[in-house]
């Protein structure tokens, strides 16, 4: 996670404020709630992208505060409107960067190289309830691990989520046992 | 076969493979001149590798916006991470013309992209990888499912004799002006009118007929109104109409212009020619009106009141006994 920050922060030019990361056994009727934490009642816009390696797979949820991109267009020197267009890239950039980062970086821990999906947008401007169906996963107990970003003297604020598969969770003990031992 | 001759087939299949993958394949060093040019790119720009090889990538591309792309491959070559484009964000990066006379029916391919970084034996980042994925048809699927989703979302709202709103629909955004108008305070007035013995007109005429007059009158109540008004068929021949930050004054002269157009108008069907009249009732929003059905009623009572009094006329909605114009 330290990685991602520091990567962000030299692409920014900026100080990354970096809380402990939350992490947490969760189950999947409790995903809604471990989302609806990360932004109280404000609209969000939020990304998504898999990746999958040695048996490790999850997904990566990136969810922004929509009241963040006026600073964000300003600290990654975006030029062109901020539309709903102009949004949408400054949301690809900083989640190739954040995501790709945090993937990479837990890679590098676990000895493993990361095939990485294409993001996908899950919906801008949208209430949280709205980015996710709810129901019909198919597990029922993972591990989630979860980061909040903030920037100082900004008012960005964004929340990324790490959410790896039931099967993982066993893969990644194993993984760390044996690099540990 | 000897080790060093297997390596040299294995060697082989890759090239082989990269060449013939569906998927574009291009690398680019530092100062983004071309340095690989796989099949996939080869057959779709017409362009052979030897025509692109060690040419600047913005110069030979016009349709890749220079600091666009940058913004995304820099990251790749500083922070050693990888970048991805999507489709919604940039239809294509290379302009390739549509392939695909019976099943593509978009002009050019659209693209994703993913841009890799290639280390070097020094763990330096000289060069990147930009992948190009052919998504036409995931995106032609999706904008098909939006324009289905739109269709359906105005059918299930639109009266379809009148293209005006239905009475579900129409209630639901008044529901939501109501409410508004509770936080806000400014005047909105709402204005109810039917047209006087509708009966007649279908049982004289027909039902066509009858329906051509209601036909026409929603027409008229579309040229007349501003396009922040909320107009629906409320019944069979009940209209309503929001008028959004209007007072009931100025609602009255909006719905007297109705009625003298209506009252100057002959609909002329195959047989006949048909002249009707409509009856309205204008209720301003009060502070009295807590539920959204209290204001519909008091625009109600003053419809009445318009036909009590011989139709033809506007009568405005008061707590004392109402008055016709």
């Amino acid at each position: 996670m330290g990685q991602a920050a520091d990567r962000l922060a030299r692409l920014l030019n900026v100080y990354v404020i970096l809380p402990i990361p939350k992490v947490n056994m969760i189950s999947s009727s409790e995903l809604q709630m471990a989302l609806a934490d990360t932004s109280s009642n404000k609209n969000v816009s939020a990304v998504c992208q898999g990746f999958i390696g040695s048996g490790i797979a999850g997904e990566a949820l990136l969810v922004f505060n929509d009241a963040s991109f006026s600073d964000l267009a300003q600290l990654m020197n975006y030029k062109g409107p901020l539309d709903t267009h102009g949004e949408l890239e400054l949301l690809m950039d900083v989640s190739s960067v954040l995501i790709g980062a945090c993937i990479q970086g837990i890679g590098e821990q676990l000895e493993i190289t990361f095939n990485q999906g294409h993001p996908v947008v899950l919906g801008q401007h949208c209430q949280v309830d709205d980015l996710i169906k709810s129901g019909n996963h198919q597990w029922s107990q993972t591990l989630a691990i979860e980061i909040n970003y903030k920037i100082e003297n900004m008012n960005i604020n964004c929340d990324l989520l790490l959410l790896f598969t039931e099967d993982s969770v066993a893969k990644i003990n194993q993984q760390v046992d044996y690099l540990l031992d | 076969m000897t080790k060093a001759s297997f390596e040299f087939a294995e060697m082989h299949w890759l090239m082989d493979v990269l060449q013939s993958i569906d998927v574009g394949l291009v690398i680019l060093d530092r100062d983004y001149k071309i340095q690989l040019w796989n099949g996939f790119m080869e057959n779709h720009s017409g362009l052979r590798p030897d025509d692109v090889h060690d040419k600047p990538l913005f110069g030979s591309f016009s349709e890749i916006p220079e600091t666009w792309f940058r913004q995304k491959a820099e990251p790749v070559f500083e922070l050693k991470t990888r970048t991805f484009t999507i489709w919604e964000q940039r239809p294509y990066l290379f302009k390739f013309k549509n392939y695909r006379p019976i099943t593509g029916r978009a002009a050019n391919m659209f693209q994703n992209s993913t841009i890799i970084p290639l280390e070097s034996i020094d763990g330096s980042v000289k060069h990147i990888c930009l992948i190009i994925y052919d998504v036409t048809d995931i995106a032609i699927n999706k904008e098909d499912l939006t324009k289905a989703n739109g269709n359906l979302a105005y059918l299930s709202q639109t009266d379809s004799l009148t293209e005006l709103f239905n009475r579900g629909h129409w209630e639901e955004e008044f529901q939501r002006e109501h409410k508004r108008c509770i936080r806000s305070k400014n005047p909105s007035s709402l204005v109810m009118f039917d047209i006087d013995h509708f009966k007649n007109v279908n049982d004289t005429y027909g039902h066509p007929a009858g329906d051509e007059v209601i036909r026409t009158l929603a027409s008229i109540v579309r040229q007349t109104v501003r396009e922040t008004d909320i107009c629906g068929r409320y019944g069979g021949e009940e209209f309503t109409i929001l008028l959004i930050d209007t007072d009931a004054q100025s609602a009255a002269l909006f719905t007297e212009r109705l009625r003298k157009k209506v009252d100057d108008l002959i609909v002329k069907t195959d047989n006949h020619d048909i002249k009707f009249t409509i009856s309205s009732g204008i209720a301003e929003y009060s502070p009295n009106f807590k539920r959204h059905g209290d204001w519909i009623e008091a625009a109600d009572k003053a419809l009445y009141h318009s036909k009590e009094n011989g139709r033809n006329r506007t009568t405005i909605f008061q707590n004392k006994p109402p008055q016709s114009l």
